[in-house]
């Protein structure tokens, strides 16, 4: 009873979030009605995307450490399912096991360097250790170096991935416990310290709690669910190579997290969403103005996130957030 | 593995340094004095190498195009600050990296749309094509070594103009503390502009020499840019001394590495083993010794006292 009361506080806390889940889980429905199944391809990236978006928000939005290197734990994640594949172990929930224990074991050893230096230092570092980290993966010829490996959707034991819908639930499933691990964590005491930690960190340690140490858990948290974004990427691309852990992939992680709004828990996900229907229609739009130039769409979206960064603060979910509040203070008042 | 070929290794490991240099040399003021995360600098490399590529190209004159190019690599620089940069340097630095990485995917775009996605390739005028020996029996090509010099010349102009004119005190004091720097009279906005300008034209220059080594393609100096982002975090943010050290050393055991630490394992391991780990062990060289100056030095070997 008490356990229940407490979940629904949670999708209480915050009702976007669980909006958008719903959404996702009946998407398939729409697209079958509608024919288009070319959209549950996009929808099942939105959701990597956003599970490690949401994972880089842990750090980067609640503690306040502006990681530019999360695309390597991507990459482990990706790479677990490949390279166990190589070894011949085709079970999916092992290779899930090996991406998180992996990318928990490598964000310590990243989170435990790069956690000693603060500001620029710490975004520099974290970025200089996936460039090593992805030149280590383009290097490795037995996994086909630059070119990649090809893998092949993995046996989840009784379910067998042959049909796209499954791996969409499965991906679906897996973003759900996403987030809410993610609330569980960000509503408990840990998360507090957490957040504390970002608005003071002196404080912090002024109450006498090791502010290093509560930093490195919830890096190597957020590096775990990057690697299991990771791994579950490869199983819907069914190759990986070292480009999905290229350093505009950490970028792209930082573009989705800030263009939602990254004070909130839904914030990487409404981000993941706009900046696929950005990718989708910003092409067919320029085809509209200038046919010859509609490959060229990111001379627009480049300047629109600048846009973003001058005149909005706090994301989409802000801006939401003001327009649902204006909306219902007139409700109030008539 | 003869003395030629470590000879030849170590010119080129310092041709890159140096290039390396130039491009460190003004993003670690950038970040220094400033405080902002520019990741649009490798964009200036791009930049400088399209147009003196593209104005040899159009007077055909390699010299003429360089000499062309360089007023207009500042101009982009000082253009750049003007409009954008200025408007961030009160942001946080999460939305610096966003908004120069916008600025990175809409200048790939612009020189995209402008000269075509397909690389161009620069030709060197045949006084500069040629070969030197450096030791008897040992070519090295001419251009090359011309970068060598380059680089130098410009390192030892910047080390001069840093610590020995009035407008370095003024550039030193902005990296220690930009705000008692403002505050003692010193226009910071003027100096944040001339600084900005003068390392686009740097970087501009650093693309104009590349330019011919290599291809010259969209994107081009983003590896560049990661590169000098090492150099500056193992130099110390803000220090020209310290990144043209880790410049020199970042190129020296990036070029070296690549050729002999393969030979190297081969003496320990087996030939597969070694031919397997070599390259991996190569490439992430740099890195390793970046890491391993962090452990015992948080913030870099030759930090701007503030």
């Amino acid at each position: 009873m008490q356990a229940l009361k407490r979940s629904l506080e949670i999708v209480k806390s915050s009702p976007t979030l669980f909006i958008l889940l719903l959404g996702f889980g009946l998407f398939p429905i729409y697209t079958s009605i509608t024919d288009l199944p070319f959209w549950n391809d996009i929808a099942m990236r939105i959701m990597l995307l956003g599970m490690a978006a949401l994972g880089l928000n842990l750090i980067l939005g609640f503690g306040g450490m502006v990681s530019f290197g999360h695309a390597a734990f991507i990459g482990i994640g990706a790479y677990s399912v490949g390279i166990s594949q190589f070894y011949g172990i085709d079970n999916g929930w092992l290779h899930i096991l090996f991406a998180l224990l992996f990318c928990a074991v490598v964000g310590l050893a990243i989170g435990f360097l790069a956690l000693r230096t603060k500001g620029i230092y710490f975004i520099m570092i974290t970025l200089a250790f996936a460039q090593m980290l992805y030149f280590f993966f383009v290097s490795l010829e037995v996994f086909g170096g630059d070119d990649g490996m090809g893998v092949d959707r993995a046996e989840f034991l009784i379910i067998d991935l042959w049909d796209p819908l499954r791996l969409y639930y499965l991906i679906w499933m897996a973003l759900f416990a996403v987030c809410l691990l993610l609330l569980l964590i960000i509503n408990s005491r840990f998360g507090v310290i957490l957040q504390g930690i970002k608005d003071n960190e002196s404080r912090i340690e002024a109450m006498g709690l090791s502010a290093l140490r509560f930093k490195i858990i919830a890096y190597v948290l957020s590096a775990a669910v990057c690697g299991l974004a990771g791994a579950l990427f490869a199983n819907w691309q069914e190759y990986v190579s070292p480009d999905i852990m290229h350093w505009s992939r950490s970028g792209e992680l930082m573009i989705v997290i800030i263009l939602g709004g990254l004070s909130y828990i839904a914030g990487p996900l409404i981000g993941a969403i706009v900046f696929f229907l950005l990718e989708e229609f910003l092409p067919e739009l320029l085809f509209f103005i200038a046919p010859n130039y509609s490959e060229n769409w990111m001379i627009i979206f480049g300047p629109m996130l600048i846009a973003v960064v001058l005149f909005t603060k706090g994301g989409l979910m802000a801006i939401f957030h003001q327009i649902y509040l204006r909306l219902t203070r007139r409700q109030g008042t008539t | 593995m003869t003395i030629t070929l470590l000879l030849e290794q170590v010119f080129n490991g310092i041709q890159s340094g140096v290039t390396l240099f130039l491009v460190a040399a003004g993003l670690t003021l950038i970040l220094g004095i400033m405080d902002l995360v520019f990741l649009a600098h490798g964009a200036q490399v791009m930049i400088g190498a399209y147009a003196a590529t593209g104005f040899t190209l159009l007077t055909g004159n390699f010299y003429l195009g360089i000499f062309l190019a360089i007023p207009l690599t500042f101009a982009s620089g000082y253009l750049l600050e003007y409009l954008i940069i200025r408007h961030l340097y009160k942001r946080d630095h999460m939305e610096q990296v966003l908004a120069t990485f916008g600025l990175i995917l809409f200048f790939n775009e612009l020189i995209r749309i402008g000269f075509g996605p397909a690389a161009l390739f620069s030709n060197l005028p045949p006084s500069l094509s040629g070969f030197v020996y450096i030791l008897p029996e040992t070519p090295y090509p001419a251009f090359r070594l011309i970068v060598i010099f380059v680089g130098l010349a410009l390192a030892i102009s910047i080390y001069i103009l840093v610590a020995k004119t009035r407008m370095g005190a003024m550039v030193r004091a902005g990296a220690a503390n930009p705000d008692m720097t403002a505050a003692l009279g010193v226009n910071i906005h003027m100096l944040r502009r001339f600084i900005f300008s003068v390392g686009a034209s740097l970087a501009g220059v650093a693309g104009m020499m590349l330019a011919p080594l290599t291809v010259v393609e969209p994107g081009m100096g983003e590896p560049l840019l990661i590169l000098s982002l090492v150099v500056i975090i193992i130099g110390g943010i803000g220090s020209v001394r310290g990144a043209f050290i880790a410049a020199v050393l970042v190129g020296l055991v990036d070029t070296i590495g690549r050729v002999f630490l393969p030979e190297m394992l081969r003496a320990f391991m087996d030939q597969s083993a070694a031919d397997g780990a070599g390259p991996a062990l190569a490439s992430m060289m740099i890195y390793i010794l970046m890491a391993v100056i962090l452990v015992f030095k948080p913030t870099g070997l030759f930090p701007p006292k503030g």
